[in-house]
């Protein structure tokens, strides 16, 4: 019997695979963000309120992870953007071979390619699928213990959205511990608290994005 | 449940390594796995049993070899090992962490012939 050396990552193959999808996107110049999420946690809320706000002024593609169906597609196909689906089928997590079966379907240059993976905080975090980064929304019914309880996640999100924040005075969650626990992950995360439903809060984060659209298009 | 999709990665790997090495049978999988990662043993040696019949693996087992999370603080330089991943300097009490190790997971070696 011999022993021989492999070190060699388990996910190379998907490592490989989200390289090259990256420079497809880099090609394109486009803004690519990973948008992970519990299920319910209004990932589409979100992705709606970015749609309206920049959809005349920018192209904006959305890919839609799901385990099966279409129902947020065609919730975002009514605002007009293009949308593109993926049925994971029996995967709880967008990968980047997933994401590839998009990439044929993409015809024109986009600023904005925001990708709904499938509502699970654990699984998506650990496959790369080509974004420019990772963005996490944590809802208030949820707790403000989550990101201690995924680290994974809220360690590798750049971006964390506090969302319904309307519910504050529902729920019980403390917005300062959230905020020290997302930093106890992450101490560079940027944080926003918004409510999808009401509006409150985005104006920060629309100028965000505004920031960091220009700063790929410069790049490109 | 990645955990399915995952371990199919890891027999196709080593099937590719045994391949290579001219292996027809693997005995022993020695696969590093940091406690920063969202990969549980149990779960992999669990798929591996499904997956591993009539492949070069179907003898062969997995030896895990945990790795624990070590983080610098990189304003008091100090390094230290954590058990539970919050990325707070346990001398200083400030959160501008490294992490050093514990987000491994690769096949280190394979044992076969
Ligand atoms: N009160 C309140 N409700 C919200 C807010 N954002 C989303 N919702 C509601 O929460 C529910 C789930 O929102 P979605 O946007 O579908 O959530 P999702 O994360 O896309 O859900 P899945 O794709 O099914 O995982 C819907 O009923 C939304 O109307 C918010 O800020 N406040
Ligand atoms: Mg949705
Ligand atoms: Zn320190």
């Amino acid at each position: 019997m011999k022993r021989v050396k492999v070190l060699k990552s388990v996910l190379v193959s998907n490592m490989q695979r989200a390289r090259e999808n990256r420079r497809e996107f880099d090609r394109m110049n486009s803004l690519v963000i990973n948008i992970i999420a519990s299920p319910g946690a209004g990932k589409t809320s979100v992705i709606e309120r970015i749609v309206e706000y920049f959809k005349k002024k920018r192209k904006i593609l959305v890919i839609e992870g799901d385990i099966r169906g279409q129902v947020d597609s065609k919730r975002l196909a009514k605002l007009g953007v293009d949308v593109i689906q993926i049925n994971t089928v029996t995967e709880c997590h967008l990968d980047a071979f997933m994401t590839a079966q998009a990439l044929p379907k993409i015809d024109k240059k986009y600023n904005l390619i925001l990708i709904e993976n499938v509502g699970n905080l654990v699984c998506p975090a650990e496959f790369e699928i080509g974004e420019d980064y990772k963005l996490a929304i944590l809802s208030t019914p949820e707790g403000d213990d989550k990101p201690l309880k995924y680290p994974l996640l809220f360690h590798l999100a750049k971006v964390v959205v506090i969302n319904k924040c309307d519910l504050l005075p529902y729920v019980d969650f403390s917005k300062k511990r959230a905020k020290k626990n997302v930093l106890r992950e992450n101490s560079k995360a940027r944080i926003f608290e918004v409510s999808a439903k009401t509006g409150d809060g985005f104006g920060k984060f629309y100028s965000f994005l505004e920031k960091e659209l220009n700063a790929k298009k410069k790049k490109g | 449940m990645h955990e399915f999709s995952v371990t199919k990665s890891l027999v196709d790997l080593c099937n590719a390594e045994a391949e290579k090495n001219n292996f027809s049978r693997i005995y022993k999988i020695h696969l590093k796995v940091g406690r920063f990662t969202g990969f549980s043993p149990d779960s992999i040696s669990f798929y591996f049993e499904h997956l591993k019949p009539n492949t070069k693996c179907q003898d062969a087992e997995i030896i895990f070899d945990e790795v624990p999370i070590r983080i610098k603080c990189t304003d008091c330089g100090k390094e230290n090992e954590i058990e539970e991943p919050i990325l707070v300097c346990p001398e200083c009490g400030k959160m501008t962490i490294e992490v050093i190790s514990g987000r491994e997971f690769f096949v280190e070696s394979i044992e076969g012939e």
